[in-house]
């Protein structure tokens, strides 16, 4: 079986940092990570691909980002992944989620993979989309916020959890190929050991332009919906009182308002 | 970061006589080991405080004269010029960053035994000491007053050509000037006894000669124990207390109050286990609230909390910020807040491993926080700066995040080591912290002085801010709930591995009184238990429990207060002359044993337990085995031995060919995994293999500065003269 597992390169920003005029964190308060949710689903990959089920399969992990989103692959690939590519083209700077699926959907109709694992979401932009345009784009049976998954290798279908409101999950069955968005806490990501940290190097990791994968900057241009104008953070409420002493003291002083308020 | 407008308060800048302290944070008198006779490690320790932001830096009690000797416990001393040069050395280092530096002119009186010069203290009344053993004071006359109030002067005169900005007249923790005022001490019917005026004129008038002498170039501190703790037989804060500080007022530029006496001193050291930041408070709190000085106070109780620092500023209650354990704990404390680097905040968590090494009786200070506490000098050790390790580009393996290996792999981080991995088979990082964290509880009701068994809960501070640092080092991955076979740490691809797997309790009964497993011991039954079962609550504890406590420090006595707490019938059995010994070096012991007492545990000291039956321990007299005793018990606890979990260590060092094979060059084992010791001593052992892991041979510590007297080198010239018509063996 064939496994593409689409990452993302996230922001991660100090407790502290500021914005820059015109939308945009100043670099110096952000890190660079592979995005949770990743993490979780490209560990669905691994652990399918090492069942007795899914055994001698192929992991690639695909993400839309620039030379340093590279980072993420090669977390992927020192976990596990076998090979890596990654797409950029200028005209993809602030891509909005339906044109990352785009560029994504060109890569997986390459690979024809058996299985496309997403994350639910990115934990910087918060859309919760790519994965769900992606499946769009491919025309792929698709099943969203999964929280568990079995695969039944005679019949070639997937049964898979999928987290409701109010704690109620929802069993699906579907056939191949199909794409799921994973859920945190669906397993438990491996880690990396030094070994594999070098040896990732050594994998295979392909750099494609929009035309290396059949697409044209227009192309992309005409799928992207939205653009960033501007980052605010709310302005701070009225009506919070911040209370200042030590711990016995700030408890006192919280015992006195709740006795005021509750007599009033 | 700027800093929070909030804490401004503390970086106001506060008068004394005639010196001005920078800001409010101050370093009381507090021992390190250092004394007179170890100046690098003097200046050096309180230079990385000042460095850090401290306005101002006291000594330790300095003895004023050879018959106020401390011996075998480590005073500073300003007996001649030879002290004035290695004081000034410390008061030379403070100047450079702006601090001023204070000496606290001690004279013990019966407190001091004079072990090493064999004089013989004077005391107010001929009452032998209620701190030493068998030490009578000789009563002063009007003579010994005068002679007494000169070397207050004279000591005065030295510590001013030293370099010291602030003079203090020890009275504190029940020294001479103190046993004078208190009735409890103060027998004498004299002008210098009976009426308040007459007990306190002895310290009024030895500030008055010093103010006299010193005045107008240093400030004049006086250090007052403003309630004895004793009630109406000595000085009570509201009564005498009170009282003292208006009629000294006029000659003191600086207050430092405190509680308590020598005796007992854990009640100003307060160990968290028993006591809350502040809990001073209710004593020495009182006085400038109550309109009772006009002059700045600085007072002390554990504060690490700036909140808690402010509040104490705006509210009166102190002037000023003292800290002794906070200092050591983090030197840096000032300069944190200044920049708003709370996180990187070191907060002292009242272990009082600090102290314990004075009361051992002059080993150089230790801190479980501060690896570098002690080390600034012979180790050339800075608290905040590491500098990047020569072979950085080697990956490091530790394996282990107890207190050896958090620490090691904390500071290969700040050494700049490129991959560093911390793998942890639990799923929280911490160790025995974790657990050991959770005891020190009893019932939670008052103990039977004051304070309450609140329980080791500050010593998570150890992992918190362990966690927060390593969360900050990008080139530090940890990685829990992975426990590591050999095989797996051979693959794992590291040139450098660290073994920090801990240690576990012996499960037979094997022990350091007798050597050997205790026959019967046998802690996979369900009715015997190691302490971390009873911690952690994983086996059922009976009604009638037996403690044997082999190691002589909290473990034991701990688990008996948690059993006695929850309403079980406690025995706890030592071979020792007494339960916990450790605890009195950490001042916790006084504290304890009156939970202890007030739980109804039923100790038995002296003892040791032969066999162990269904039912019944065996127990015998260690002086007089024949003399046996039968305790029924339900469930027994072993705190026996601990014996380090080595297996991973030797497996993987077995095979060198495999080693070559895999690329590991080195393979290291630090802390409770080498040998278990206490939790400051794992620290120190993760820091220093990471402070030296590009040094020859990592395993093997380098040398360290020891400040000793070189043969030929050192002088008598000094002595020569005076001992010219004595001396009967021909000294050069």
């Amino acid at each position: 079986m064939k496994f593409v597992v689409c990452v993302k390169q996230v922001a991660s920003l100090d407790e502290e940092f500021e914005l820059l005029e015109g939308g945009g964190v100043d670099s110096d308060f952000v890190e660079w990570e592979l995005n949770e949710w990743d993490t979780f689903s490209l560990e669905a990959a691994l652990a399918l691909r090492e069942s007795g089920e899914g055994e001698g399969g192929e992991v690639v992990a695909v993400t839309v980002g620039e030379q340093e989103a590279e980072e993420a692959l090669l977390a992927c690939l020192a976990r596990g992944a076998d090979r890596a590519v990654r797409v950029w083209d200028e005209s993809l700077q602030g891509a909005d989620p339906l044109a990352v699926a785009r560029v994504l959907a060109a890569v997986v109709e390459r690979e024809s993979p058996d299985l496309v694992f997403c994350g639910v979401q990115s934990s910087d932009a918060v859309t919760g989309s790519t994965g769900t345009a992606l499946a769009g784009y491919l025309d792929m049976a698709r099943v969203a916020v999964v929280t568990a998954l079995s695969y039944d290798a005679p019949s070639s279908t997937l049964t898979v959890d999928r987290e409701l409101e109010s704690g109620l999950v929802e069993v699906v069955r579907i056939g191949l190929p199909a794409l799921l968005t994973i859920q945190t806490g669906i397993n438990e990501p491996r880690y990396a050991t030094l070994r594999a940290i070098k040896q990732a190097r050594e994998k295979p990791l392909v750099t494609y332009g929009l035309e290396d994968v059949g697409l044209d900057a227009g192309a992309v241009g005409v799928a992207a919906g939205a653009h960033t104008i501007e980052l605010q953070t709310p302005e701070r409420g009225a009506g919070a009182q911040l209370l200042d002493g030590s711990p016995a003291e700030v408890a006192a002083r919280i015992v006195e308002i709740v006795q005021e308020r509750m007599s009033g | 970061m700027a800093r929070d407008p909030k804490y401004d308060v503390l970086f106001e800048q506060v008068q004394i006589g005639p010196k001005t302290l920078k800001n409010r944070f101050y370093q009381v008198p507090h021992c390190i080991g250092a004394g007179s006779e170890k100046p690098g490690m003097q200046a050096y320790h309180r230079g990385i405080k000042a460095e850090g932001g401290w306005a101002a830096l006291c000594t330790e009690y300095c003895s004023i004269h050879p018959e106020s000797d401390d011996t075998s416990r480590l005073s500073a001393r300003i007996w001649d010029e030879g002290d004035v040069r290695n004081l000034a050395a410390m008061c030379d280092r403070l100047h450079e960053f702006g601090a001023l530096a204070g000496i606290e002119l001690w004279y013990g009186g019966p407190h001091a035994p004079c072990m090493e010069t064999r004089h013989n203290p004077r005391g107010p009344s001929q009452i032998a000491s209620d701190y030493e053993l068998n030490i009578f004071p000789r009563y002063m006359d009007a003579d010994d007053i005068a002679t007494v109030h000169q070397m207050y002067v004279d000591a005065a005169v030295r510590a001013r050509e030293a370099g010291f900005d602030i003079v203090y007249v020890y009275g504190a923790h029940a020294y001479l000037p103190f046993q004078f005022l208190s009735p409890y001490y103060n027998r004498r019917t004299d002008e210098y006894g009976g009426s308040f005026e007459n007990r306190a004129r002895f310290w009024r008038e030895a500030l008055y000669k010093v103010r006299e002498a010193v005045g107008d170039d240093c400030a004049i501190a006086s250090r007052f124990a403003v309630d004895h703790l004793m009630g109406p037989v000595s000085i009570e804060a509201q009564k005498d207390g009170a009282r003292f500080v208006e009629y000294a007022d006029d000659l003191v530029d600086l207050w430092d109050f405190t509680v308590g006496d020598i005796a007992e001193w854990g009640q100003n050291a307060g160990p968290s286990r028993f006591f809350e930041e502040n809990h001073e408070k209710p004593y020495s709190g009182t006085i400038k609230p109550g309109n009772h000085t006009n002059k700045p106070v600085v007072g002390v109780g554990r504060v690490t909390n700036p909140d808690t620092m402010v509040a104490i500023v705006r509210s009166g209650q102190f002037d000023l910020i003292g800290a002794a354990r906070p200092s050591i704990s983090d030197p840096f404390l000032p300069k944190k807040i200044e920049e708003g680097r709370f996180d990187d905040i070191r907060e002292c968590i009242g272990c009082n491993q600090c102290i314990s090494r004075w009361e051992i009786g002059g080993p150089p200070l230790v801190c479980t926080q501060n690896a570098t506490a002690g080390e600034e000098y012979r180790r050339g050790w800075h608290p905040e700066k590491f500098h990047p390790a020569a072979n950085r580009e080697k990956s490091v393996l530790v394996v282990g995040a107890g207190p050896a290996g958090m620490e090691c792999a904390m500071v290969l981080g700040k050494r700049q080591m490129e991959a560093v991995h911390l793998v942890e088979a639990e799923r929280e990082i911490g160790g025995c912290v974790n657990w050991i964290s959770l005891l020190g509880h009893s019932d939670g009701r008052p103990n039977l002085h004051r304070g309450t068994a609140r329980g080791l809960g500050e010593w998570k501070r150890i992992v918190n801010y362990r966690q927060i640092q390593l969360d900050k080092l990008r080139n530090v991955e940890i990685h829990t709930g992975s426990r590591l076979s050999a095989e797996d740490v051979r693959n794992y691809g590291a040139e450098i591995v660290i073994v920090a797997t801990g240690c576990h309790y012996a499960t037979d009964g094997l022990n350091a009184a007798t050597h050997a497993p205790i026959p019967g011991a046998d802690t996979s039954l369900d009715w015997q238990m190691t302490p971390d079962e009873v911690a952690l609550g994983s086996k059922e504890v009976g009604r009638r429990v037996l403690v044997l406590e082999n190691e002589g420090y909290f473990m034991g006595a701990s688990i008996a207060q948690k059993l006695a707490g929850e309403g079980r019938e406690v025995t706890l059995v030592t071979q020792a002359k007494e339960i916990a010994g450790y605890m009195e070096y950490t001042l916790e012991a006084p504290m304890l044993h009156r939970d202890l007492h007030r739980l109804h545990v039923d100790m038995h000291v002296y003892t040791m337990i032969e066999r162990i039956e269904p039912g019944v321990c065996h127990a015998y007299n260690v002086w007089d085995p024949e003399h046996k005793h039968e305790f029924e018990v339900d469930s027994v606890v072993l705190c026996t031995a601990r014996l380090s979990n080595q297996e991973l260590y030797r497996e993987v060092k077995a095979d060198k060919g495999r080693l070559d094979q895999e690329g590991i060059e080195a393979v290291y084992v630090i802390g409770d995994a080498s040998a278990p010791r206490m939790i400051v001593d794992s620290i120190f052992d993760g820091h220093r293999l990471a402070r030296e892991i590009d040094s020859p041979h990592p395993e093997m510590p380098l040398p360290f500065i020891r400040e000793r007297r070189l043969w030929g080198e050192a002088s008598n010239e000094d002595y020569l003269r005076q001992l010219a018509n004595t001396a009967d063996v021909a000294l050069v």
